[in-house]
């Protein structure tokens, strides 16, 4: 299906649960509901017309204000892709963990976790991933952290 | 100028110092051992660098260059190097049991020289039970690798000296039968004898179809699993256990494993010449320049595998010894007996 | 008589080792010899590549992301400079795609190349490591020729390539094709019908189509699979659909299929690069693009199939800047790497390198 047909059906399936964003380029980009996460997910993966099996992507973005949780998801079946994303508030960000429809979520997940602070439910193995293992200097991606090595490039 | 009788020029010249006999007996065989033993460092020098040369060259390279003509003190350049290096023992290892792997290992490599043949009447002694000395003494290896595995407290070194312990037994077994074979063959446990028994060159017992060549075969695959050697080299793959059981070693006592390796190397190649490939015989030349012609061969030889094939997985290689070779080894060995009682084939 | 009762023990392979493509760190529980479980420990890598190119210009990130994943850096320039194309709509000249392909393909044979020298190397077989270094000296050469660069070459830019190829690229570049194919001959006669090679390799590491698809897994891991999915084909950028070749895929998805997958893709990228060369025509080599590039607000995720798999990038632009707001970038590793637990689960301890091997684990990717 190309982009208008994509666009049409999730939101004839989904109807007000999802929410086109303009801010897609090439692929339609999407806005969902944190509680609405797994659910959604489910079904797009179940869906014959879409079966979007293969989880390209999770990545947090932290934009100044608010917390935004992207996913990127593609069918080798159909050869869609689309991408969606969740907005939540800085305090206690939480979402529910997606790695029981996509295992590969386990590991984004857990980046996410921490080099965010985005607590992830039901995950079951958020350890120290990326960073060393005796690191108290908080969530380093956050716009808002600061470390005394941290020099910034001045803007020109 | 033959090797032999100035050796025996300096038997008589001692005898007739007029010392008791037992005496006389004491200290030629001292000499024979230093002589012995001072080539065998010189050969090991010499395979060490032969290696990185043959190695080099497979690999499309030079190998040492700028150490003297193309390397030849590179060697003894290694040699100073782990001469001057610290001598670290770990931390809890058992001293005794880890002083000593080394030196049993260097002992047992040494020791089986004394029934090689290096070429006609050049043998510190020849033992009637020749062949069956020099497996029995290369045996002793096992134990050095088992101590340093376990003297090293470390579980590198200990999987690695478990892994070599099993692969050079079960190894042992392919090996003896198809010696036996030969000795069957020859009907004597002799080095000389066996030496003797191939007069011509059709007689060798490589060329002797049709156990001649499997028993080759067998032998030159389970001489490479004793030595350690790849495809076999398990015990030291450097890509996964980082060098086994001797992990922990450095200094001299590296060094003592190191040049044990390539005695071990020597001396299969030197049996293998003895039993398949006539020993010393051949025309024109002195007969030590024939056995060390056809012994450098062999070495090559091992050496061309180490750089061509990938290397066995441990639980494979018991599989293929103790399925594969035993099997047919001891089918050789049937086969080469009746060949020996029937008189067919016996040319 | 009772069960004799047999211990579990742990140990670690790596960091400091030679055979883990990098810094990876594994901790193993064995019973005997066999593995029941396999973590992974990474993080020795991490540079904090994503935060450093948030405080960056788009042409200041470049140089960074070249070291993503080193050992494919003109991938990893592509796929960040295709994301940030396709947020301000640029269109690159012909020219300039026709040398991102060479150079890509080119690259992609330099990495397997790498790839076949190290496999045959923790499996044991020195030799190989050679003559695949060999070989990625004449790429290596083709690459400082043109942009000055062995492995980090900052060539790809925002709207086309930095420089053009001197005139001794092409008698050079097909001089090297020339004899390429009979190289990999040569490989292939030294390891593929090895009994050794194949007894350590058949029927170790299978990873199942559906699992492989449910754990992310894309590139030669997917094809050997048995899922013909190469998104040159079918997600097509650039002008990958101007050229023929072919998409090798295997069935039993062991590492000996893998194996073959990445050596036939070693002789379908030399066709393109052949093809590429001919096609190319004369032109500019760069779009006209602001010298103070500021994307207009927007997001975007941007893939290209990587000699490792599918390597992605997301990028999202306030708007106002001359810096991205936040760059995401994914490498085809970090997938395999999470999938190996599983896949060693049985084996053998000396498996777990020839599975690592085949799957074509680099750390960067992964720690980025």
């Amino acid at each position: 299906m190309n982009r208008d047909e994509l666009i049409k059906y999730l939101q004839d399936k989904f109807q007000d649960k999802i929410e086109l964003l303009d801010t897609g380029r090439v692929e339609p980009f999407f806005r969902i509901k944190p509680e609405d996460l797994v659910g959604f997910c489910r079904a797009i993966k179940d869906d014959d017309r879409l079966c979007m099996d293969y989880l390209c992507n999770i990545g947090a973005v932290d934009t100044g204000e608010r917390f935004e949780v992207v996913y990127n998801v593609s069918s080798i079946k159909n050869r869609t892709r689309f991408d969606f994303k969740i907005v939540m508030e800085y305090e206690n960000a939480a979402i529910d963990s997606v790695q029981r429809i996509w295992p590969a979520a386990n590991w984004y997940e857990r980046e996410m976790w921490e080099l965010y602070g985005i607590n992830i439910r039901d995950h079951g193995n958020l350890k120290r991933f990326l960073l060393p293992d005796d690191w108290n200097q908080g969530n380093p991606m956050r716009k808002n952290w600061d470390a005394p090595d941290f020099k910034r490039m001045p803007e020109f | 100028m033959e090797i032999a009788a100035i050796f025996k020029y300096l038997y008589e010249l001692l005898a007739s110092t007029g010392l008791p006999s037992m005496l006389v007996d004491i200290i030629a065989l001292g000499f024979a051992a230093v002589v012995v033993f001072l080539f065998l460092a010189l050969v090991a020098l010499f395979l060490v660098w032969l290696e990185r040369k043959v190695s080099a060259h497979i690999q499309q390279r030079f190998g040492p260059m700028r150490t003297g003509w193309h390397g030849w003190i590179q060697t003894v350049a290694d040699a100073i190097k782990l001469l001057q290096k610290e001598d670290t023992t770990p931390a809890n290892a058992d001293h005794p049991v880890f002083y000593w792997a080394p030196i049993i290992a260097f002992v047992a490599a040494f020791m089986a020289y004394v029934a090689i043949p290096f070429g006609d009447g050049l043998i510190v002694s020849d033992l009637n039970i020749g062949i069956l000395f020099i497996i029995a003494i290369t045996t002793f290896t096992i134990i050095s690798l088992l101590m340093a595995g376990w003297g090293s407290n470390s579980k590198y070194a200990l999987l690695g000296g478990m892994r070599s312990a099993a692969q050079v037994v079960s190894y042992e077994v392919p090996m003896i039968i198809s010696v036996l074979a030969v000795v069957v063959f020859a009907g004597s446990l002799s080095m000389v004898d066996i030496v003797e028994s191939q007069a011509k060159i059709y007689q060798w017992y490589i060329f002797r179809l049709p156990f001649g060549p499997i028993a080759f075969i067998i032998y030159i695959i389970a001489a490479t699993a004793e030595t350690n050697r790849t495809p076999f080299d398990i015990p030291e793959a450097e890509q996964e256990l980082v060098a086994g059981f001797n992990v922990e070693y450095s200094g001299m006592k590296f060094a003592m494993f190191f040049l044990a390796e390539f005695v071990n190397m020597f001396t299969v190649s030197a049996i293998a010449t003895t039993l398949f490939l006539g020993g010393w015989q051949g025309p024109l030349l002195p007969s030590w320049v024939w056995f060390l012609i056809k012994t450098f061969g062999m070495v090559f030889v091992f050496m061309w595998f180490r750089w061509t094939y990938p290397r066995l997985r441990v639980d494979q290689l018991m599989e293929f010894s103790w399925k594969f070779l035993v099997p047919l080894g001891f089918a050789n060995l049937i086969l080469a007996g009746w060949m020996k009682s029937s008189g067919w084939f016996n040319w | 008589m009772s069960e004799l009762r047999t211990q579990e023990f742990q140990i670690n392979m790596g960091p400091q080792h030679p055979s883990t493509h990098g810094v990876c760190r594994f901790i193993l529980t064995l019973d005997g010899e066999v593995i029941i479980k396999a973590e992974p420990v990474i993080g020795y890598l991490h540079r904090a590549i994503e935060k450093i190119c948030e405080n960056r210009t788009y042409a200041q990130c470049i140089p960074v992301i070249d070291r993503f994943e080193y050992c494919t850096s003109m991938s990893s320039e592509m796929v960040f400079v295709l994301a940030a194309e396709k947020l301000a709509g640029i269109k690159i000249p012909e020219r300039a795609e026709y040398l991102r392909v060479i150079m890509l393909e080119l690259n992609r044979i330099a990495s397997h190349l790498i790839w076949y020298g190290t496999t045959s190397l923790d499996l044991g077989a020195i030799t190989p490591f050679l003559y695949g270094f060999r070989e990625r000296e004449d790429v290596l050469d083709l690459f400082e020729m043109t942009c000055g660069q062995r492995l980090t070459y900052n060539y790809i830019r925002v709207g086309g390539v930095s420089r053009d190829i001197p005139k001794e690229f092409i008698p050079k570049c097909h001089e090297f094709l020339d004899k390429f194919q009979g190289k990999v001959d040569d490989y292939e006669r030294v390891l593929t019908e090895n009994p050794i090679f194949l007894v350590r390799n058949k029927n170790v590491g299978v990873l199942t189509p559906q699992m492989a698809v449910a754990y992310g897994i894309s590139g030669p891991s997917l094809r050997a699979s048995g899922v013909k999915w190469d998104l040159r084909v079918d997600d097509p950028y650039s002008i990958y659909d101007r050229f023929r070749f072919e998409i090798p895929s295997f069935q039993n998805g062991d590492c000996y299929d893998r194996y073959l997958v990445r050596i036939k893709e070693m002789r379908e990228s030399a066709k393109i690069v052949g093809q590429a060369i001919e096609q190319m025509p004369e032109g500019d080599i760069m779009a006209k693009v602001p010298a103070n590039f500021k994307p207009p607000k927007g997001e975007v995720y941007s893939r290209i199939e990587n000699s490792r798999g599918e390597m992605g990038a997301y990028i999202q632009s306030p708007g106002d800047s001359k810096k991205p707001l936040r760059v995401k970038l994914r490498g085809g590793s970090y997938n395999q790497l999470q999938v190996m637990p599983e896949l060693v689960r049985g084996h053998k301890v000396a498996d777990v390198v020839a599975i690592m091997a085949s799957l074509d684990i680099i750390m960067p990717e992964i720690d980025r």
